[in-house]
């Protein structure tokens, strides 16, 4: 039901670019030839952690260099874990082709969302996703931010989170990027789409 | 805003949870607080330990006892979306009486003086660990941890304000 909320608030800002005849969707900054580590300097992330792992590893964060340099990543971000686009198409969209990414030479498969490393870490167990991909906490949105992928769902009741995206990286430079037209839609940024890119 | 104490005027606030028709509701807490005895105790995060394995199993087990000394409702409040607060109720199948809701902003919590930046853990702007005796709608009790701590917030605590 929040798709339905999403799809309301995608139409409604619809109309209104139609009546001021402006465009009022931002551009991201990430593009085919980004380097994302530029894009993003010193902005880490926080990989999906049980409290205790949190403590043991003094809550450590992974800088976006770490990720990217040197390694061929396909990484797709998404509005929120446990919720319903995110949970029933889009994460089971990259654990069902895991060996094709790998048999392409993929070092790692990154989920990335604005929710905290514990959040993300619970709803990857659920989903039983852990093996397959990494999931990352980008809690305070500021990694999302840096590359304009941030965006206001307010109206579905989630606050500041972000598009749904996926890009190809290798040792990070943009190859390949795709964006969602709303958020609620599940068309370009699947695993199927990104395979035929790599 | 100063933290929230005893004989305060519980300030009135939205927050967001799922229905029993799985539909999204907003709720204002005057609305379920009003007229009644309700016991609303904050956590900093859902699926994180002591909230999880302490704080909240203990007013599941407590609910019955709470009740029948008058309380009407037992509110649990995060700054967490309405999403990951259903999902973390429902690990608890046992439950009946506490209500989660979320307050994915933190707006009701800073309206309690009650926020707490935990940046540094990766969570962000949260809530402090509290416990609050609410009787229509002036707070009886008002008992704040200090950060890290799970002394005067638990079930049995506020069971003796009872």
């Amino acid at each position: 039901m929040a798709t339905n909320i999403l799809r309301r608030a995608a139409s409604s800002v619809m109309k209104e670019t139609f009546l001021t005849g402006t465009l009022r969707r931002s551009y991201a900054s990430v593009a085919v030839g980004t380097d994302i580590v530029s894009a993003a300097p010193g902005v880490s992330l926080q990989k999906a952690r049980s409290w205790d792992e949190g403590v043991s590893s003094k809550f450590s964060t992974t800088s976006v260099k770490d990720i990217f340099k040197g390694k061929k990543v396909v990484i797709f971000g998404l509005p929120g874990a446990y919720t319903g686009v995110c949970s029933q198409q889009h994460v089971p969209s990259y654990t069902k082709n895991i060996d094709k990414f790998k048999a392409k030479g993929i070092d790692s498969v990154i989920c990335v969302a604005v929710n905290d490393p514990f959040v993300m870490n619970a709803w990857a167990e659920k989903l039983k996703a852990k093996d397959a991909i990494e999931f990352y906490g980008d809690f305070d949105g500021s990694f999302h931010k840096s590359l304009e992928l941030g965006k206001d769902l307010s109206a579905a009741l989630l606050g500041p989170r972000s598009e749904r995206w996926s890009a190809y990286v290798v040792d990070g430079k943009v190859k390949a990027f795709n964006v969602e037209g709303a958020p609620s839609d599940f068309k370009v940024s699947g695993a199927e789409v990104i395979l035929e890119q790599i | 805003m100063a933290p929230i104490a005893v004989g305060d005027v519980l300030p009135d606030g939205t927050l967001a949870c799922f229905d029993a028709e799985d539909k999204l509701q907003q709720v204002s807490v005057h609305s379920l607080a009003a007229g009644k005895k309700v016991i609303i105790f904050g956590v900093p995060g859902a699926f994180t330990p002591t909230c999880s394995l302490k704080h909240v199993p203990g007013y599941i087990e407590k609910a019955g006892e709470l009740k029948s000394k008058g309380v009407d409702e037992i509110i649990c409040i995060s700054v967490n979306d309405p999403f990951v607060m259903k999902a973390w109720a429902q690990t608890y199948p046992e439950n009946k009486d506490v209500k989660f809701l979320a307050d994915g902003s933190a707006k009701y919590t800073h309206a309690l003086g009650l926020e707490l930046d935990l940046s540094e853990k990766g969570l962000g702007t949260r809530s402090r660990r509290f416990a609050l005796l609410v009787e229509d709608l002036k707070v009886k009790a008002a008992n704040v941890e200090a950060a890290g701590e799970f002394n005067v917030s638990s079930a049995d605590d506020i069971l003796k304000a009872l």
